[in-house]
């Protein structure tokens, strides 16, 4: 069993409260961090420890933090991207459900870092009871000492402010997010400039993952170095994966990266095998976005080696054989399901939450839509596989934000490796309404019960 | 007409105060949040111009937020909102059999509202509960792990909390 860094003590009795996550040894990394550092060497640290952002896109946090503007008198801001809306991906609502002070903790010691004096928690609108969760360790917080004006005496102030937003998946994206904090549309800005030169308001900002964020606790209080030796290669330290879909046992892990993606579908310690006795037919590893990969290149790479649960080896063989670590949503199909119906429905999920901006976005996501929704009914062409194909290669690269991106890859990489089962939807649309596809010869090769 | 209370503008005064001096636009969403949940659970045109007039903004600004939105209600909806989720995830797990079976067991569509008031039927793409599937936010909290035996209990248990009210 791999060591737990954020997770250990999420099921200590009453670890919701600052006695008991104090007593557990929650807040060393504010006192070592404003007491013994200074932030310059906090972000050394970060950058030591190799950690990545982890809402998706596995960029070096330590990297992104050194980016910041600091211009004389100009208010800078931390901001904690707690949107969590790719599908497939619940692990940051585990986190500040379970252990909120590990979040609070994880801020403070960012913040300093940063030189935020304001910094806000954008949390999606339908985690409606979570913000309650969040402000009682807050106060708490405050109440101790750890937020508010010159904590522990170190003459930093700080606070930290949470604000709902009300649906809308674009708000992960860190310029929309920024642009909904405003009061505005979550429409993406154009970059650069970035946000570190200029963010909400114009002013130097960070937007950080809620993941990312609790992550800074262990780095500070084990040293970046300590943290970088769990993991492997560049996939340095734990990471959270939201597990769903046809598994025994759905919920949140906290893995150390060395382990392989069979362990983790089959061992009990994680997904606990296949739902019901059936066997693999597909997965989508890191959230609904990244690309779904056949049972046979999920478990093992076109090379025939072992495939791990880190960035590296998800990424293997590129979007032509392999797919990517991406939020850590990682959702498990079923011999029984339909990969036409599950890429439909995705279609329609990206549909719905394009801002508009675009043109290849909001048309092509809608026309991608209705265009698997034929196939699905049984009414489609089969020279609709081939449209469907150029259309999202047409969205891919040409809008604002990576919402167009997010939406052409799963259509893609359903069709790369699942052609035949859209031309069977074509070719035997009767048949496609009454049962599915099945296994083909994508069939799971390791676990097929005898 | 639409006015918050003393308690509530008191709330309205501490959301504007986190944001720095003459961003108070910045208050928008959380104020909408709760204009919606003070009047009636939706945004009439005057209860967004309202929220524009607080803030000091023009209600364009308010009616392009508001649209804009998935959580925020341009028109009435009933006193019990059932959002089924039909993305990925809980459609692998069997959404469309919950929103079926909600539907015909109130006599609704997905976006339409029983006559009675009580009810309306949504179906919502991806609230992050996947691991919990079939899933619903009724208010402010999920209702996971939906079978037709749970979503009987639910309707009965709106129903008699509706009862109680009256």
């Amino acid at each position: 069993m791999g060591r737990k860094l954020l997770l250990e003590k999420a099921h200590v009795e009453g670890i919701r409260s600052f006695e008991v996550y104090r007593r557990e040894g929650g807040y060393r990394s504010v006192e070592k961090a404003l007491k013994t550092m200074s932030p310059e060497e906090i972000v050394e640290e970060v950058k030591k420890s190799g950690l990545r952002g982890r809402g998706g896109a596995g960029f070096p946090a330590g990297m992104k933090w050194s980016f910041i503007a600091k211009p004389e008198g100009v208010p800078r801001h931390l901001v904690c991207n707690a949107d969590e809306s790719e599908p497939g991906t619940f692990k940051d609502r585990y986190l500040m459900e379970f252990i909120p002070h590990l979040l609070i903790e994880g801020l403070i010691v960012s913040s300093f870092a940063l030189g935020s004096n304001a910094t806000y928690i954008y949390i999606r609108g339908e985690y409606a009871w979570i913000p309650d969760i969040l402000e009682q360790a807050i106060a708490e917080a405050k109440a101790n000492g750890f937020l508010g004006k010159n904590i522990l005496g170190t003459g930093f102030d700080c606070e930290i402010y949470v604000q709902r937003g009300a649906g809308a998946y674009i708000c992960g994206e860190e310029t929309a997010l920024i642009e909904s904090l405003e009061g505005k549309r979550g429409n993406p800005r154009i970059k650069p400039p970035f946000p570190a030169i200029k963010g909400v308001w114009g002013r130097p900002t960070v937007v950080n993952n809620v993941e990312t964020l609790a992550s800074v606790v262990p780095i500070i209080n084990e040293g970046g170095e300590e943290y970088a030796k769990i993991g492997v290669g560049k996939s340095t330290g734990t990471k959270l994966i939201s597990a769903c879909g046809n598994i025994n046992k759905p919920g949140v892990f906290e893995i150390d990266m060395t382990i392989s993606v069979e362990e983790f579908i089959y061992s009990d310690e994680y997904c606990g095998g296949i739902a019901n006795g059936k066997r693999l037919k597909a997965c989508i590893p890191g959230g609904s976005s990244v690309p779904i990969l056949p049972a046979n290149l999920l478990l093992k790479t076109a090379k025939g080696e072992t495939r791990y649960m880190n960035y590296e080896s998800l990424s293997d063989g590129g979007f032509a054989t392999g797919s990517m670590m991406g939020s850590g949503g990682f959702i498990v199909l079923d011999e029984d399901q339909c990969v036409v119906r599950n890429t439909y429905s995705l279609a329609r999920f990206y549909r719905h939450e394009s801002c508009g901006q675009c043109s290849p976005c909001r048309e092509g996501t809608g026309w991608m839509e209705k265009l698997l929704y034929r196939l699905e009914k049984g009414e489609g062409k089969s020279s609709d596989i081939d449209l469907l194909w150029d259309i999202q290669r047409k969205i891919e690269g040409n809008t604002i934000c990576p919402l167009g991106d997010a939406a052409a890859w799963p259509v893609a990489a359903a069709i790369r490796h699942f052609r035949d089962e859209f031309e069977w939807h074509v070719s035997h649309a009767a048949e496609a309404q009454t049962r599915n596809f099945g296994l083909a010869h994508y069939a799971d090769p390791i676990h097929v019960p005898a | 007409m639409v006015q918050f209370s003393e308690a509530q503008m008191a709330k309205v005064n501490e959301i504007i105060a986190r944001y720095p001096e003459g961003k108070q636009k910045s208050a928008l969403l959380p104020l909408l949040h709760l204009a919606q949940d003070s009047f009636g659970g939706w945004l009439s045109a005057e209860t967004m111009d309202y929220v524009a007039e607080l803030l000091q903004i023009t209600p364009i600004e308010v009616y392009e937020v508001a649209t804009f939105y998935s959580m925020y209600n341009t028109k009435p909806v009933g006193k019990y909102l059932f959002e089924v989720c039909q993305t990925g995830p809980c459609m692998l797990n069997g959404s469309d059999n919950i929103i079926d079976y909600i539907g015909k067991t109130l006599g609704i569509k997905p976006g339409e509202t029983t006559t009675d008031g009580l009810f309306t039927l949504k179906t919502v793409e991806c609230l992050g509960a996947c691991g919990y599937a079939p899933m619903m936010q009724l208010g402010k909290h999920y209702r996971e792990h939906l079978t037709k035996e749970k979503v009987d209990a639910i309707i009965a248990e709106c129903r008699s909390a509706a009862a109680a009210n009256n």
